[in-house]
């Protein structure tokens, strides 16, 4: 596979590792009410869909950039990647 | 021998060869197959069920009979195709699958018990008694049914790998690759022209067709000079692209030095990774055959394959000078009588099955007839022909069969990319939904005839190089003709006899009414039940036929009953070039110490740790068993002073304002307090609560950190620590960055350690006051030299860690050994370094298994619950909050003897079960400190049970013993010596 | 000056160095190295002189050359400095950022060509999975080669540094020596 680094173009799967689901972003409020319960979920429940997929790759072998790759798990399509920086960023404006 | 006239055979280049021994002659350009034949050599294999004699059948890489075991000795290759075996001077090559000769093989016998051998007795016949199977039945059958053998010998060549990149991949070098790259490389495109033959051409090499009213031959080799003169083009012969991987990855192996007798210096074979923007598939089409009576004798080739033969290799299979039969369904078939015609080769006729067949020249045309039986033992010698119910014999030399052609779908189905049944063709060509910028043309794309391939390639080349941006220009074609291509849907002739569909597999026509009649109605059943399509042809010449055979049956279309696709690799690969000459010590590489050489120098022996090769023990002359070695250097830590590179602990620094604050959230452990020029063991959580890594964290400046990992985590816990940055906390001012290789790092360890160390630094008190337990520096050393010092004991011992530049780290352990001899310095290494820490109770990977908790280890109160970090909610869960087992010491009670590591402990007299069980043993070792064999372990309610009698139990292998449960701190417990 | 006696990565006292046809292959120990990295909204400084590249690239100055080695971060070599502290030298020149000391975290190969361009290509072809089309002069970037992560800094045409961690200093002379020598010798 080729993951289509947002700063260095296309980059061989090889020269990455890959962690999985994207929602490993959103960590809970560890102080909110029920947090175990939403660690709980946070750690251990992913939806594994056939199909559109947003999911954490880091650039080991590579820039040490953390990435958010949307990929169609039955394709094989890579839909489009951002660093993870500017996913926060947004996320925050 | 016998050859015909022209052919694109060096009759200058004669290369001599044996075949079973004995010695034959060929040409350069000769394949092994042609060169046999050419010798009058038709037999040259056994069938791998009824060991049936086999000729060669095919002219290229989809061979099912002509399976030769090449060269001898450790580079004795088995199931080598002859038809693609360059040949080269001193070639041997020996036949297989028979016991005796070729010629008198005893399973022979096999065939006259055929009825026994039907599809799927395997698994009917060998079903009972049970027992016998793995004593009986299974050794004899696969002695007996089994190709070539493996020479059991390492391979004693070279390999190699390589990446390669381009805009346009051309897959074939027929008509169509060669027009689809002159295309893309008159454009200026970067295009790599793969075919896996060794000299380009395709079918055009074979037939007979002009182009520009010359030899096809003559455009061939004009193309071949235009690209190979092109910067942009890379040619590669003798590589055969056998897989389409995502995103425009293809996987081809070129066979570097197959065609010589050895590679010499050189290389065998390389795997090439191909990433293409975009690749056209020109790979051709592979012609089927009519299954009928009889049909698997020598001198019965496919058409093609023999005007192949005839053309390019000028010879011909059978009796030299007896009359050569053709039987087809169609046009194409007629062909071959015309080319065979050309040469002079007496010919019988034409048997087509249609009855309305048109004769393309002066021949016998056998019309609405077919062939319905042959004889001949080693080779066909006679065959009949039956037309309106009427059988006559006649005496040939040799039989060409024409069934039609089927594009070469192969790689265009890689990506459950299902072909599509074309009626008019009566073949099925690559479907739509193929792998993405893969583009199918010429035979491939169901274009087979000469000027439609040549101009279907240069309409794939344009439609791929537009696909990115690249405009082609126009290229002007030779002029071409395209041979009559009319041909009836007539798959096989119907018979009492075996009419065999898979020729590798033995597998019959009759074999697949059998899988009918018992309810084998899939494709996919048919194949598992009869083996069709299996082995190392992958069924290339009979998977469409047997298909169209279980559609009669059935009386579906052949649509309907479905097709097959393919996975990767098109042809076989050998494990070694996927190996890519990764092997033995190269396989992967090892990370040396900087005080590697000196421990090689003093003898050491050596541990692999990860990817770091660790000095093991440092065994003086005169010790004959390891233990004196590592009880010695061991002793010399806790009464003087032991030396030991610690150079592969991770080492992260971290800097930044917020850096205190990020690793307060990264460590459970409260890392903020820290002081400058303080150290602090800490521990790391993994998300979900558990356990995952530990070690000492310093602080050298206000915002600056130098965090150490286990040796094993040091890439892992960068990783995470990038993440809980990157992902978690991107607002934290924080920079890390590895810089374990920077620093040798060398543990000083005992209680001289100090009196060493305050022998080679420059102007540092390091009395206890001035720098305690816990202190760090940076400071200089042997006049001026820039390291850092940590007073930090993993041996339990006062012990120092003394960092430099990792090109000092062998001058420095030197140094020590020098400046320490009076005080009895001694080099340690990691078995030594165990047991230290066993003895100290100092948890490792043994007992961080991902599976414990920071209670487990008696550290539950490290786990700061004043702030947020990394796995502290998930820590204090029920489940792992109620975990009771806890970190214990293990001595034997009694006489003493080694407490097997890995043994489950109970109370005694408990029953051995699940439910009994209290934890394990996690460490073991022989204490020169407590005198006698010690272990760690969990125990359940450890902690309050000191002093109580359990069992350690192995049950696999039938241990027990008797352990006392005393506190996992051997050595003094207080923890007196390393604040000393 | 110490009179500790040091060794190049590939455990020799002097500099390594061979050739395999028209490639060369030198160790270059006394490259001085120190990683930059800014802080948090910080502006890049312009470290002797240099002006830090973006993203892929690098620059070559007269005495210093910096190249990316990721958001915000870059490695910065001096030849001529491999005994030295160069962290601290560049600390002087950078002020208000994060720089970790990395001369003896890496070790330099230079691989020359005496043929042009097209001998470096052919040997990226056997080691690494980067376009050598990718990485002309002036292009620098990080990658696997045999199970190993190096840097690939592409100094001209004629000219590629090969920088690895200095624990795998044998394992990667090794494998540029195989590779050159199946290909020019």
């Amino acid at each position: 596979m080729l993951i289509p680094h947002p700063l260095l173009g296309p980059r061989d799967a090889q020269e990455f590792t890959y962690l999985g689901d994207a929602t490993l972003l959103d960590r809970p409020d560890p102080d909110a009410p029920g947090a175990e319960a939403a660690f709980c979920d946070y750690v251990f429940l992913r939806d594994n869909p056939a199909g559109v997929h947003r999911e954490l790759w880091f650039h080991e072998q590579g820039d040490r950039s953390w990435l958010v790759v949307t990929r169609d798990t039955v394709t094989h399509e890579i839909l489009g990647a951002e660093l993870v920086r500017d996913v926060r960023a947004g996320a925050r404006t | 021998m016998t050859r015909l006239t022209g052919g694109l055979i060096d009759r200058d280049t004669p290369l001599d060869f044996t075949f079973n021994g004995r010695s034959y002659t060929g040409f350069a350009g000769d394949t092994l197959a042609s060169a046999l034949m050419a010798n009058g050599v038709d037999l040259v294999g056994r069938s791998f069920k009824y060991h049936r004699p086999r000729g060669v059948f095919a002219a290229g890489s989809e061979e099912p009979n002509a399976l030769v075991t090449l060269r001898e000795g450790a580079r004795a290759e088995p199931n080598t195709r002859a038809t693609v075996a360059e040949l080269y001077a001193g070639l041997t090559a020996r036949s297989q699958n028979h016991v005796g000769t070729l010629e008198r093989d005893l399973l022979a016998v096999n065939d006259l018990l055929s009825p026994m051998f039907a599809a799927g007795f395997y698994y009917k016949t060998f079903m009972w008694p049970r027992a016998f199977w793995e004593k009986l039945y299974e050794p004899a059958i696969r002695r007996a049914a089994g190709l070539g053998a493996l020479s059991l010998e390492p391979d004693p060549d070279a390999y190699d790998k390589g990446f390669l990149h381009c805009d346009l991949l051309v897959i074939g070098a027929g008509a169509a690759g060669l027009a689809a790259a002159l295309t893309a490389g008159r454009a200026g495109a970067r295009v790599i022209l793969a075919d896996e033959d060794f000299r380009p051409g395709g079918r055009l090499l074979s037939e007979s067709d002009l182009l520009d009213e010359a030899p096809a031959s003559d455009w061939v080799a004009a193309v071949h000079a235009e690209l190979a003169a092109l910067p942009n083009v890379r040619i590669m012969p003798r590589t055969t692209v056998f897989g389409v991987y995502d995103h425009g990855i293809y996987g081809a192996v070129e066979r570097v030095a197959d065609h010589l007798p050895t590679p010499g210096d050189g290389v065998r074979q390389t795997l090439w990774r191909i990433t293409a923007k975009r690749a056209v598939l020109a790979a051709g089409a592979i012609e089927r055959h009519i299954p009928f009576a009889d049909n698997d004798r020598p001198g019965i080739l496919l058409a093609g394959a023999m005007r192949a033969y005839a053309n390019r290799w000028a010879t011909l299979p059978g009796r030299a000078g007896a009359p050569v039969a053709v039987f087809t369904n169609g046009d194409d078939g007629h062909r071959t009588a015309l080319d065979l015609r050309a040469k002079g080769v007496p010919l019988l006729g034409v048997v087509d099955t249609r009855e309305h067949a048109q004769a393309f020249g002066d021949y016998e045309v056998f019309r609405g007839a077919t062939v319905t039986g042959t004889r001949g033992r080693r080779g066909v010698t006679a065959i009949e022909i039956t037309r309106g119910g009427k059988a006559k014999w006649h005496d040939v030399g040799a039989l060409a069969v024409a069934g039609g052609w089927n594009p070469n779908v192969h790689l265009a189905s890689h990506h459950r990319g299902r072909p599509v049944w074309n009626p008019d063709l009566l073949a099925f060509v690559p479907g739509a939904d193929g792998p993405r910028g893969l583009f199918p043309a010429g035979a491939a794309a169901g274009q087979g005839g000469t000027g439609a391939a040549l101009a279907d390639g240069v309409r794939a080349a344009t439609a791929a190089l537009a696909d990115i941006g690249v405009t082609a220009p126009e290229v002007t074609l030779p002029a071409a003709t395209d041979f009559a291509s009319a041909q009836a849907a007539f798959w096989h002739v119907p018979g009492k006899r075996r009419a065999w569909v898979d020729f590798q597999n033995d597998v019959t026509v009759k074999d697949i009414t059998l899988a009918h009649n018992e309810n084998m109605r899939s494709v996919e059943h048919l194949k598992r039940w009869t083996t069709l399509g299996m082995a190392t042809d992958q069924g290339k010449t009979a998977n469409i036929s047997a298909l169209a055979v279980m559609a009669e049956i059935t009386g579906r279309t052949i649509p309907e009953t479905g097709t097959t696709v393919f996975r990767p690799p098109y042809t076989g690969v050998s494990l070694s070039v996927l190996g890519g000459g990764d092997t033995g010590k190269h396989f992967r590489p090892e990370r040396l110490t900087p005080t590697h050489d000196w421990a090689a120098a003093q003898g050491a022996t050596f541990t692999e740790v990860g990817a770091w090769l660790r000095a093991q023990m440092f065994p003086r002359a005169g010790e004959d068993h390891w233990r004196t070695t590592v009880d010695r250097e061991a002793r010399a830590v806790r009464s003087a002073v032991g030396i030991c590179d610690v150079t592969t602990l991770g080492k992260i620094d971290v800097q930044g304002t917020d850096a205190a604050e990020f690793l307060n959230r990264v460590y459970a452990n409260m890392m903020a307090t820290l002081k400058v020029g303080r150290v602090r063991y800490g521990l790391m959580l993994r998300e979900d609560g558990h356990l995952y890594d530990d070690g000492t964290c310093a602080r050298l400046g206000e915002d600056h950190f130098v965090v150490t990992t286990t040796t094993a985590n040091a890439g892992p816990v960068y990783r995470n620590m990038e993440f809980a940055h990157q992902c978690l906390w991107p607002e934290l001012d924080v920079q890390m960055i590895s810089t374990t290789d920077a620093w040798a790092q060398i543990a000083v360890a005992g209680p001289k350690s100090r009196t060493l160390l305050e022998r080679i630094v420059d102007d540092t008190d390091l009395s206890n006051e001035a720098f305690p337990f816990m202190a760090c520096a940076e400071l200089t050393i042997c006049d001026g030299l820039r390291a850092r010092l940590f007073r930090i004991s993993f041996s339990g011992e006062l012990a120092y860690e003394l960092a430099v530049p990792a090109r000092y780290g062998a001058a420095l352990m030197a140094r020590l050994m020098e400046a320490g001899e009076d005080l009895g310095v001694t080099p340690y290494g990691t078995e030594a370094l165990g047991v230290l820490r066993i003895e100290k109770g100092h948890a490792t990977g043994a007992e961080i298994t991902g599976q414990t908790t920071a209670s487990m280890l008696g550290l539950g109160k490290m786990v700061s619950v004043k702030k947020d970090s990394i796995g502290a909610v998930m820590s204090r869960r029920e489940g792992l909050a109620a975990e009771a087992r806890r970190l214990v010491g293990l001595k034997p009670v009694g006489d003493d003897a080694p407490i097997p590591a890995g043994s489950h402990l109970f109370i005694k007299g408990a029953s051995r079960t699940l439910e009994t069980d209290q934890g394990w043993v996690t460490s073991a070792c022989y204490s020169p400190g407590v005198g006698s064999h010690i272990a760690l372990g969990y125990l359940e309610h450890g902690d309050t049970r000191m002093g109580e009698v359990i069992v350690a139990a192995n049950p696999l292998e039938g241990q027990e013993m008797a352990v006392e449960v005393v506190s996992p701190h051997f050595v003094d417990p207080e923890g007196v010596r390393l604040r000393d | 000056m110490t009179d500790l006696t040091p060794v190049t990565a590939l455990g020799d006292a002097t500099a390594r160095q061979a050739r395999f046809g028209a490639l060369r292959l030198a160790e270059r120990p006394d490259v001085g190295l120190a990683s930059l990295a800014l802080r948090k909204g910080g502006s890049a400084p312009a470290p002797f002189g240099l002006v830090l590249p973006g993203p892929g690239k690098a620059v070559f100055g007269e005495k210093a050359s910096a190249y990316w080695t990721g958001p915000d971060q870059w490695m910065i070599e001096v030849p001529g400095q491999g005994t030295g502290d160069f962290a601290a030298a560049l600390r002087e020149v950078a002020p208000g950022v994060s720089i970790t000391e990395q001369t003896d975290g890496f070790t330099v190969f230079e691989v020359t060509s005496d043929s042009g361009g097209a001998s470096i290509d052919a040997l990226m072809a056997k080691l690494v999975n980067v376009d050598p089309a990718a990485l002309g002069p002036g292009r620098a970037t990080r990658t696997g080669l045999h199970h190993m992560t190096v840097f690939l800094v592409r100094r001209s045409q004629d000219r590629l540094d090969v920088i690895a961690m200095r624990s795998f200093a044998r394992a990667l002379w090794h494998a540029l020596s195989v590779a050159a020598e199946r290909l020019e010798g």
